[in-house]
């Protein structure tokens, strides 16, 4: 059992994963001591070892984020290779833009997370039928909704002031892009907004939930902070 | 019930609850063990005071440069609204809703800034808050002494509608260093600013569109730092920037794209860049009497 847990862990490490917290507590555990506090915090863990971690506090965050931008990024690559019916030429042109902006994003993303960004996903796009227009902008709301209202809901639990304000750089480009897509869906909709006319919160647990639907990865985010 | 047992409650559901209160931790020391519960609202408001006095003017200006762009918009979108013909019929429906939204916001920054104890931003000739208020025409020359005439001819009052919205944006973003001393404000920013972010979207890409084909091509999003008039060039100046964080965007892989790169007008695109409040409000200064 010890052998599996230690495996386990180092399968997570392998993945390109870092745990600064669990890492230190190894180094700081030794001897008979810490492998029964390995082993009893270990047992807690229900996750499959091939679950991809994608860490912890301010960590889980940025990865969460970074996953997300995997998704739109591919989202649009695919819109872009395989366009819906009746597209116009200007809506290949603008699609493009949204490519590579969120692909700016998730690479930007990556390189704040540095080593402690999780590996290459595999996106999980069958729901969305790129050849219907209705399709296509359905989910793209969704998703430019869910990255508006992630980096509100990221900001309540980020314990970094660091990249606040960076992120509201990209927050506020993502909110051009979910009203350009409501506006393709329905022209003169912007989306739901609230009673004072502000967009959402989206706490990350909910926008985790979301995200899962559009991938095929396997993560492990139970130590997400989210509220 | 003491004040310590209220905050062990708040930590059995939340227990970040220290850290969340981490700038008021300090000053809960002060209460020692037990407070009367007829004295704790008075008790907290001191806190409050305590904790967020230093700091409250400059979250108070902060707040006002956003209400005073808040002001300016919604009295835009409402005269353009009510005045006959000027909207086209396809985009009426979407310049109501804008309208309804910038009065929100007034109403929610004015609350806000009310609920701090502190004095709203009102605009110039602001006489009568009872009839529609925050409707102040009086306090706007939006053909900037004759150089515009944006309720008689729509491409200009897209235009304008344009300018108004990016320099709300940037103007917000500009505030959020000082609003970021509280976090929950800073969010209602980020929510503010991702609301003016999608009217803005909205009126760029009519006015890329036919019948508009504004020249410049604008995309719903700001492509390096291209404005709509060589006149706006200011409105745009630092929108080009290239590097985040030390990171040179131009420089991130692409593998979508033939050449493997970041294009310059994505790698722009992707980050609306913070104004500070002078070059904010420089921005609308022609247009306020």
């Amino acid at each position: 059992m010890e052998i599996n847990n230690k495996s386990g862990i180092q399968e997570n490490e392998q993945a390109g994963n870092f745990n600064p917290s669990r890492r230190q507590f190894l180094t700081l555990a030794g001897g008979v001591a810490g492998v029964g506090l390995l082993l009893s915090a270990a047992s807690c863990r229900k996750t499959p070892a091939s679950a991809t971690y994608i860490g912890e506090g301010d960590i889980a965050l940025l990865n969460y984020l970074y996953i997300l931008k995997q998704v739109t990024s591919k989202l649009y690559a695919q819109a872009v290779s395989t366009t819906y019916n009746g597209i116009t030429k200007e809506e290949v042109v603008l699609q493009v833009d949204l490519r590579d902006q969120e692909v700016a994003h998730r690479e930007f993303l990556k390189r704040l997370l540095d080593t402690k960004a999780v590996k290459e996903i595999a996106t999980d796009l069958s729901q969305v039928t790129f050849a219907d227009k209705k399709s296509f902008l359905n989910h793209a709301c969704i998703l430019e909704d869910l990255s508006v209202g992630a980096y509100a809901g990221v900001l309540r639990v980020l314990a970094s002031d660091k990249y606040k304000l960076t992120l509201a750089k990209m927050a506020s480009v993502d909110a051009r892009h979910a009203g350009y897509m409501h506006d393709l869906q329905s022209h003169g909709s912007f989306g739901s907004l609230d009673g004072n006319g502000l967009d959402k919160v989206i706490a990350p647990s909910t926008g985790f939930a979301t995200l899962e639907g559009y991938i095929e990865t396997k993560f492990d985010a139970r130590k997400l902070p989210t509220f | 019930m003491n004040f310590r047992n209220i905050l062990s409650e708040i930590e059995k559901t939340d227990p970040e609850v220290y850290e969340r209160l981490s700038t008021r931790r300090n000053a809960l020391s002060s209460f020692g063990s037990k407070v009367a519960v007829a004295a704790l609202p008075l008790a907290l408001g001191a806190m409050f005071k305590k904790a967020y006095g230093k700091t409250t003017d400059a979250v108070v200006d902060a707040l006002n440069v956003a209400l005073e762009f808040e002001y300016l918009e919604y009295t835009y979108y409402r005269q353009g609204n009510n005045t006959t013909s000027l909207i086209s019929s396809t985009d009426a429906a979407g310049f109501k809703v804008i309208e309804n939204q910038e009065k929100q916001h007034v109403n929610f920054l004015n609350a806000t800034i009310t609920a701090m104890g502190a004095v709203p931003f009102t605009p110039k000739n602001f006489t009568d808050p009872t009839t529609v208020a925050p409707y102040v025409p009086a306090a706007y020359d939006f053909t900037a002494a004759g150089a515009y005439h944006p309720f008689a001819d729509y491409k200009t009052f897209l235009l304008l509608a344009q300018v108004f919205e990016d320099a709300g944006i940037h103007a917000i973003a500009g505030q959020m260093p000082a609003i970021s001393v509280n976090n929950e404000l800073l969010i209602q920013a980020f929510q503010l600013q991702a609301a003016e972010a999608r009217h803005c979207s909205f009126i760029r890409h009519i006015r890329r569109i036919a019948p508009i084909n504004a020249p410049e091509e604008p995309a719903p999003w700001i492509n390096n730092n291209i404005p709509p008039t060589v006149a706006f060039q200011p409105a745009y100046t630092g929108e080009d920037l290239v590097e985040q964080e030390g990171v040179v965007i131009l420089s991130l892989p692409n593998n979508f794209s033939t050449d493997g790169k970041i294009p310059q007008i994505s790698a722009t695109a992707a980050f609306d860049e913070p104004f500070a409040k002078d070059k904010a409000l420089a921005i609308i200064k022609p247009f306020k009497k």
